[in-house]
């Protein structure tokens, strides 16, 4: 038997915070098959193709935080097999940020499989900046749900 | 400047159609990928690393070429972590297309099935086309 979860609209979600390294952002491209230099590896081809003085994070690998984000929330369980998530790139995240996602639950509404559980995210770094922002969702089983009333 | 990659088209914004279909992508995902993914998002427990294949733009990137290209938004489904050792055959498209602000943006979406037929995931993502207009304001 599932241990039971409740969800509130207004409840809080744990955070999450990553300090990004071009290491990180090198091992994340590579994992993807890219092997040429790119505006994520690559200094030059950041200034050639953006104009920025630094390389910058892929925002998918934001929209993987965001997933951790609420995969911890939620459990893997639930999470992985009828979770999403949608996120606006707003800022860009460089090597030596540090970002913080956090969210809150929106929205509990029941579905033919059980409630679906809205929250929203966002994601800042260390000077507050919002460098991302978005929804995510999960549709949770019924039995994982206290028995109602 | 765009650049150029043989047997590819440039990208014509205006005459690129909704729901036009990407080339099938196939591949296996090895334990080095997961691996490598994982060490890069630190996350030891990271389910998906379809997501760094980049999948719906990659199909794109047979048929067109372009000046290159930021990510705007991206919206993740889950519904089974990938298996290594298996292999993974992708199927994407052009979803949509839209100006906002004298920007053209494109939307890929991909839909990602393994050899046993289980549905992985889908992602949709939308690609400004004028990547240095969003640079200057990232100075």
């Amino acid at each position: 038997m599932a241990i039971a979860r409740s969800y509130k609209v207004g409840e809080q979600i744990p955070s999450l915070t990553k300090n990004m390294t071009q290491d990180a952002i090198n091992r994340f491209e590579k994992s993807g098959g890219a092997t040429g230099p790119s505006q994520f590896t690559d200094l030059d081809t950041a200034r050639n193709t953006l104009g920025t003085t630094s390389t910058v994070a892929s925002g998918r690998m934001s929209l993987t935080f965001a997933t951790e984000l609420l995969r911890r929330y939620f459990g893997a369980d639930v999470y992985n097999g009828r979770g999403m998530v949608d996120l606006r790139f707003l800022r860009p995240v460089r090597p030596g940020d540090s970002v913080t996602f956090s969210g809150k639950v929106t929205g509990v509404v029941k579905e033919a499989n059980g409630c679906r559980v809205s929250v929203e995210v966002n994601a800042s770094n260390q000077k507050g900046d919002v460098t991302a922002a978005g929804t995510g969702a999960c549709v949770v089983p019924s039995g994982y749900l206290p028995a109602e009333e | 400047m765009a650049q150029r990659h043989e047997g590819t088209k440039l990208l014509d914004w205006e005459a690129l159609k909704i729901g036009e279909q990407l080339p099938t992508l196939s591949y296996v995902l090895t334990q080095e990928m997961v691996d490598e993914f994982r060490a890069g998002v630190m996350d030891p427990e990271a389910a998906f690393p379809t997501i760094s294949q980049k999948v719906d733009v990659r199909p794109y990137h047979l048929v067109y070429h372009d000046d290159g290209s930021v990510n705007a938004r991206c919206a993740f489904h889950c519904y089974n972590p990938p298996v290594p050792g298996k292999r993974i055959t992708v199927q994407a498209w052009i979803a949509d297309k839209y100006a906002r602000r004298g920007k053209n943006y494109i939307v890929t979406e991909a839909v990602s099935v393994d050899e046993d037929g289980r549905l992985l995931d889908r992602v949709i993502t939308h690609e400004l086309k004028q990547p240095s207009e969003v640079g200057k304001k990232w100075q």
